[in-house]
């Protein structure tokens, strides 16, 4: 059966646009690896925890989307179930139908469909230094959905470093986990009174966020838990169970000082910010752009939310990080948009709401964005050491990358340097090295991340067992 | 090994697992990531030198988390359900 | 700003980097121009297969065809020990493995398709044989019970796509060949007995001037033969590979069917790489010209297909992880046979491609190399010869 929309991705933009086609009377059916909807924000427990919602604080919108997407009859779900590449049915040069590759707890199968909406979110930015493979070392995305949705604490002792507001939220969810914060760092200056007043203009319905924020740190202040700013974490070696740190000052611009202190943790939760997930849309051909404020490379699209590649529409982090609120904004406009395409009538004064709500949105997540932009190419310089790991999966050390520069001065993009060097050719397809890669082809060449070029994404974005290709050709 | 905490809630039924032929009580509704961060197993996966991995992203992008369940390779221990009579193996150059 | 050389390479894939490092080697002033980076296209995205039994696509169509295709085997003969020997001719690490090759047949059609194929081989001086069951079991014992017999080719091998171009491209620059990456060849006019190469990068446009000029730029071939208006006939192909995540120690042959599309083996760092010729789909301009700029698209079809008839002879392979499959495309040409030699009516310009040029690349780079260097080369290369097909 041919679905009108495929959608890959059950969190706010996912669930926002499935809606916005399912009420317009098409069929929806949506792929999503967790095992419930919610995206990573929300990451609900699980239903053997006998609640059907968590905590959406400061969210009063996800409850009702998240029933409303679960009781609506016209859209189809798989969870743990991976998208892992699209294909196209042609009919000559025209494209006639999507063909989503996905693997199913049960095998592989094929979703067939007129639309396909990517609404894949984003992961934690990967910044490499030396020891950040080291057990115990974890990014703050999960740490804190281990806590959210498993009840579980990673570890007693915790020390939480990047630059990223959420790391403030993370360390008092900690807290009240009853974790020992060893220390906060922060990579920047937190905002000043200045920075607060202009982004004043912007908070208008975003009060409880920033409510939020300011719970956070009241808690974190009472708690007295050290905070650094303009440190950086740049080493991290185990000693028997611990992880010894080694916090490093930064200046304005990221760049180490010199002056350094250790510190002891069982887990380092790392969060520098988000890197959108953008490999299925650079498989199925979509153009990209780089938006280092966003991310780093997003999806290019219209108005409308549409890609460069037919019927193929994105929604949410892939279009450049701006959480919660835009994602959901961008996932109804893009369902929106869709149902138009396939026939239905929509009213102005829906489509103008919409837009008046993206625009909120927008001039909120451009307020984080100045606040929180990383300096990518000095954090790319923290494992500029011979034996730093750049590529966890394949183990490519930085001494082999900035060899294979020197012997190879004709190398000048990140996919070269990927084929010689076999970083980004492991099971995670290059989202953890692709950006110190072409980082430092930049910094040996002198020129931008941005000149470096991305990695091709190839079908299966995530590895599925050969069985399941052989699945999807059965009808 | 890391040593993680269950913090005290509600839990679905208790049901048993193997990791390396070690018998490890989980309980229904938690991922095979948790139940083995729980159970403080040192490594999930190996790397091609032998380093040890644990969890990273507990979201699905890293696969530092990867084992072998039943004979299947490479799976994502932060996005499998743990089920009762899983025999789980630590994943051998990833 | 204009410089002059003795020989400007078109194209930075295997051929182009092999020829820039002969023609250096020898002494010649070499200028290689790629429009991407090194090794990108068909040589970067190849199996690495080293063929010198004809493949499947040669005797799908029968022992007539068969016997067409093996005038080729000269350059493969000439590639069997060129490849053997060129790690240590460059001075570079290449990864190259010639541990024997085997086309499976599963059943008796396609035991006495390899019985005739073999005697063809044999008779162009290839060591090729049938073996059977028993020794199957001996030497392969990790092919399923279906494989009833074989043709087992010693020489046969895999070399590492990945490394071996710009790994020639690193013994062109030590031989003192200049390359010059994101550069592009936008035009080719022979005045006064000269080539004026007209490149183009981002920045700017530029002129060079060189006495000869080899068009080694793969699927592009035809396009570089219309710049300079000659008629150099080829037939793009867009195919597919996977390669499955890291296992032990298994297959240490080069693995192909007589009876479908399908090649397997195991690189050195334990991936197990699958293909064998299965169709990607080339993406077209409106007017029906390839668009060699666009990615082709994978296939529902090939990549199940692929997967099935792996699977079928390796059912070990349905747990393992596939990692990634991609495509690229490549050339033949209407008779199958490769084009090498001079580009007729042009005189100082010369050309190689077609078919499994990755094993072909440099038995391909050592016959033009000859020719710029006015020397006989050691293959006759007449079958070969792009003036078979007319000025059109
Ligand atoms: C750990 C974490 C915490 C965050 N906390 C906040 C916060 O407090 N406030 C805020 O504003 N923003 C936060 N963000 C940013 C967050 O990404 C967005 O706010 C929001 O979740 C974006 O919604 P989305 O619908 O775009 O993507 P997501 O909610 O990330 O949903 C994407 C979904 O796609 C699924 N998916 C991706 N690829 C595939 C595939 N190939 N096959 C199947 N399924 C796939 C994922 O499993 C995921 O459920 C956080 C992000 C992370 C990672
Ligand atoms: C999927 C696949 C599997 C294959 N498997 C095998 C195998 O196992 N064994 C085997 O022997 N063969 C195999 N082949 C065939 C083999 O890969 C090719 O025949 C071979 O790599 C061709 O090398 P080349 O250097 O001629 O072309 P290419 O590697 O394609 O190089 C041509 C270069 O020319 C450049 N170029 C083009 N136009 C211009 C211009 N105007 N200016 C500057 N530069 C230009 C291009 O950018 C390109 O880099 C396979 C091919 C594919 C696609
Ligand atoms: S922890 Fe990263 S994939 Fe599971």
């Amino acid at each position: 059966m041919t679905q009108d929309l495929a959608i890959v991705g059950a969190g706010p933009a996912g669930m926002a646009a499935a809606l916005a086609v399912a009420e317009a009377g098409f069929s929806v059916a949506v792929v999503d690896e967790q095992a419930r909807a919610g995206g990573q924000i929300f990451r609900r427990p699980p239903e053997a925890l006998g609640e059907r919602h968590g905590s959406y604080r400061p969210y009063p919108w996800a409850r009702e989307l998240i029933e409303r997407f679960e009781d609506h009859p016209g859209i189809e779900t798989h969870f743990r179930s991976t998208a892992f590449g699209v294909l196209r049915d042609r009919d000559g040069l025209a494209s006639t139908a999507l063909e989503l590759a996905v693997s199913t707890p049960t095998g592989g199968r094929k979703l067939t469909s007129r639309r396909l909406l990517l609404a894949t979110g984003a992961y934690d930015m990967p910044v490499a230094f030396p020891g950040w493979t080291l057990p115990g070392v974890m990014t703050a995305g999960a740490v804190q959905s281990l806590l959210k949705s498993q009840k579980l604490l990673a570890g007693q002792r915790v020390v939480v470093a990047g630059s990223h507001p959420i790391q403030l939220i993370l360390a008092a969810q900690l807290l009240d986990a009853g974790a020992e914060i060893s220390e906060i760092a922060f990579a920047r200056d937190l905002p000043g009174l200045v920075e607060m007043a202009q982004s004043l203009p912007a908070i208008p319905g975003h009060v409880s966020i920033f409510a939020e924020g300011m719970r956070a740190l009241a808690k974190i202040l009472r708690h007295r838990v050290p905070i650094s700013r303009r440190t950086v974490v740049s080493e991290v070696v185990r000693t028997d169970n611990t992880l010894e740190l080694r916090l490093s000052q930064v200046d304005s611009d990221w760049k180490k000082t010199g002056a350094d202190h250790r510190v002891e943790a069982d887990v380092l939760a790392l969060g520098y910010g988000f890197t959108p997930s953008t490999e299925l849309a650079r498989q199925v051909g979509c153009d990209l752009s780089w938006n280092s404020a966003g991310g780093g490379w997003t999806v290019s699209h219209d108005a409308g939310f549409q890609s460069s590649a037919p019927d193929v529409f994105v929604a949410g982090e892939p279009t450049g990080v701006a959480g919660a609120e835009r994602a959901w904004a961008e996932g109804h406009m893009a369902g929106l948009t869709i149902a138009a395409s396939l026939g239905a009538a929509i009213q102005p004064a829906t489509l103008a709401r919409a837009r008046r709500r993206l625009a909120g949105a927008a001039r909120f997540a451009g307020v984080m964005h100045t606040m929180f932009e990383p300096r990518r190419a000095a954090l790319a310089e923290l494992s500029r050491q011979e034996e730093t790991v750049i590529c966890r999966c394949e183990e490519i050390r930085n001494g082999t990358i900035e060899d294979a520069l020197q012997n190879n001065p004709f190398m000048q993009s990140a996919s070269a340097v990927k084929l010689e060097c076999r970083s980004g050719m492991g099971p995670c397809q290059g989202r953890y090295c692709e950006e110190t890669v072409a980082a430092r082809i930049a910094a040996i060449h002198e020129t931008s991340i941005e000149a470096s070029g991305y990695f091709n994404a190839h079908l299966p974005v995530k590895p599925v067992p050969l069985q399941d290709y052989r699945d999807i050709g059965d009808e | 090994m890391v040593k993680a905490r269950r913090l005290a809630t509600k839990r679905g039924g208790d049901l048993r697992i193997t990791f390396e032929g070690e018998t490890i009580t989980a309980f229904e509704g938690e991922t095979l990531a948790s139940a083995l961060l729980a159970a403080g197993v040192a490594a999930f996966s190996l790397t091609r030198t032998g380093e040890p991995r644990l969890p990273f992203c507990n979201m699905g992008t890293c696969f530092d988390c990867a084992v072998r369940v039943d004979d299947r390779e490479l799976v994502r221990a932060c996005l499998t359900d743990v089920r009762e009579g899983m025999q789980v193996r630590r994943q051998e150059v990833k | 700003m204009t410089r002059g050389y003795d020989t400007i390479v078109i194209g930075g894939g295997l051929l182009g980097c092999a020829t820039a490092w002969m023609i250096a080697r020898d002494g010649g002033r070499v200028l290689l121009v790629e429009r991407d980076q090194i090794n990108q296209h068909a040589s970067g995205s190849n199996a690495g297969s080293l063929h010198f039994q004809l493949e499947y696509r040669m005797i799908e169509r029968g022992v007539e065809a068969a016997r067409k295709a093996a005038e080729a085997m000269p350059l493969h003969l000439q590639a069997a020990q060129l490849w053997s020997d060129l790690p240590g001719l460059c001075g570079q690490d290449i990864e190259v493995k010639q541990t024997g090759g085997l086309m499976i047949a599963e059943n008796a059609q396609q035991v006495e398709l390899l019985e005739r194929k073999t005697e063809i081989e044999r008779s162009w001086g290839l060591d090729n044989r049938m073996i059977d069951r028993a020794e199957i079991d001996r030497i392969a014992p990790y092919l399923s019970d279906r494989v009833v017999a074989a043709a087992l080719c010693p020489t046969e091998g895999k070399a590492d796509a990945r490394t071996a171009g710009p790994a020639l491209a690193r013994a062109a620059l030590q031989a003192g060949a200049e390359i010059k990456t994101r550069t592009e060849v936008t035009g080719l006019v022979r005045q006064g007995g000269r080539w004026h190469v007209s490149v183009a990068t981002a920045e700017s446009a530029q002129r060079a001037i060189a006495e000869s000029v080899v068009i080694a730029a793969g699927v592009w071939t035809t396009r570089m033969g219309q710049m300079m208006g000659a008629h150099l006939p080829t037939i793009p192909l867009a195919l597919m590979m996977t390669v499955t995540q890291r296992v032990p120690k298994l297959i240490p042959h080069l693995v192909q069917h007589a009876g479908g599309r399908l090649s397997l083996k195991q690189a050195l760092d334990g991936n197990i790489l699958i293909g064998g010729g299965w169709p990607a789909r080339l993406i077209r301009h409106r007017d029906g010209e390839p668009n060699f700029d666009a990615k082709p698209e994978l296939l529902t079809t090939s990549l199940s297909g692929n997967a099935d008839m792996a699977i079928r002879v390796l059912p070990d392979l349905s747990r393992i992880p596939a990692i990634r499959s991609w495509v690229g495309t490549t050339t033949v040409t209407p008779d199958q046979l490769p084009l090498v030699g001079p580009v007729p009516g042009q005189p100082g310009a010369f050309v190689a491609t077609g078919g499994s040029a990755f094993t072909l690349g440099p038995s391909f780079a050592q016959a033009l190399a000859a020719l710029i260097e006015c020397r006989l080369p050691e293959t006759d290369l007449q079958a070969f010869d792009p003036a078979r097909y007319g000025r059109q």
